[in-house]
């Protein structure tokens, strides 16, 4: 069993969607939606709490594993997330990511969490910082219009100086 | 859009986008608490309902921990409105130009 509380929320971003709550919990689930807006990453998960979940790269490797912690379709869904494509990634604590999905008047409000069971460094969450609002944005574009945002990603230097710094 | 704008144009607003941005998650008595000590005068009253209108204008989040309410920068918004007016062809030639005046002003201190 996962201590929630142990994770402290460390980013919090907030979109909305003119589609119906099940289609937007499709479209976090199914691999069909996830290779359109996630930079690629086919889903893998197992739709009960404690299930094995994997985001598995293009190429077949896996980018970001974890466990299914909460699986409430279609209102919350919360994993826990260890990114797994960075060797220097290796030893730091997995952290804790949830996609709340609630009507607001005519669209739905898809609020993505990412909380941190440690002290992590403001370097380490820019990764995240700079990936989320394109992906979540893609997701929005993918489900209004048909058509995903083309993303092309590397992960910021800041990241990268602070995952080296780590080690030492 | 219109709301977000709006929330913008306001220099105390973006003030506060700073600070959150600076360190993410603060509360409402923090905020206060830290403008004050940086000599930036503004009441609780005025914080608290400049942050009701970033809320409202989707550019602040809010989470409830406890008993206490945590307030995150949420940029999507105006990653929305980059990805209007900014082509992904310019976008890496824009960095560069961002990069060059950061570089050049952080030179001159």
């Amino acid at each position: 069993m996962i201590d929630m509380a142990r994770f402290k929320p460390k980013t919090v971003y907030v979109i909305y969607i003119a589609a119906t709550p099940e289609k937007i919990w499709a479209a976090l689930t199914t691999p069909e939606f996830t290779t359109a807006y996630f930079l690629g990453a086919a889903i893998e998960i197992e739709p009960k709490e404690g299930g094995a979940f994997v985001m598995r790269k293009p190429d077949g490797t896996i980018d970001v594993s974890g466990e299914v912690v909460e699986w409430s379709p279609p209102r919350r869904l919360a994993v826990t997330w260890g990114v797994r494509w960075l060797p220097q990634m290796r030893d730091v604590p997995d952290c804790l990511v949830s996609y709340d999905i609630e009507q607001a008047g005519d669209s739905v409000r898809l609020t993505m969490t990412e909380a941190h069971q440690w002290d992590v460094p403001d370097a380490l969450l820019s990764g995240g910082r700079a990936g989320w609002p394109a992906i979540l944005s893609s997701l929005k574009s993918l489900l209004e219009t048909g058509k995903p945002l083309a993303i092309k990603m590397q992960p910021p230097r800041e990241m990268l100086d602070a995952l080296a710094a780590l080690k030492r | 859009m219109d709301a977000v704008f709006k929330a913008l144009a306001d220099a105390s607003r973006r003030e506060l986008l700073d600070r959150l941005r600076a360190e993410n998650g603060q509360t409402l008595g923090e905020l206060c608490e830290r403008l004050a000590k940086t000599g930036i005068g503004m009441s609780r009253q005025a914080v608290s309902k400049h942050l009701a209108i970033l809320e409202e204008a989707n550019l602040v989040a809010t989470v409830k921990r406890g008993r206490e309410k945590l307030h995150y920068l949420n940029p999507v918004p105006i990653h929305e409105i980059a990805e209007r007016w900014i082509g992904k062809f310019e976008r890496g030639r824009l960095q560069a130009l961002v990069d060059m005046k950061k570089a050049l002003e952080q030179s001159d201190e």
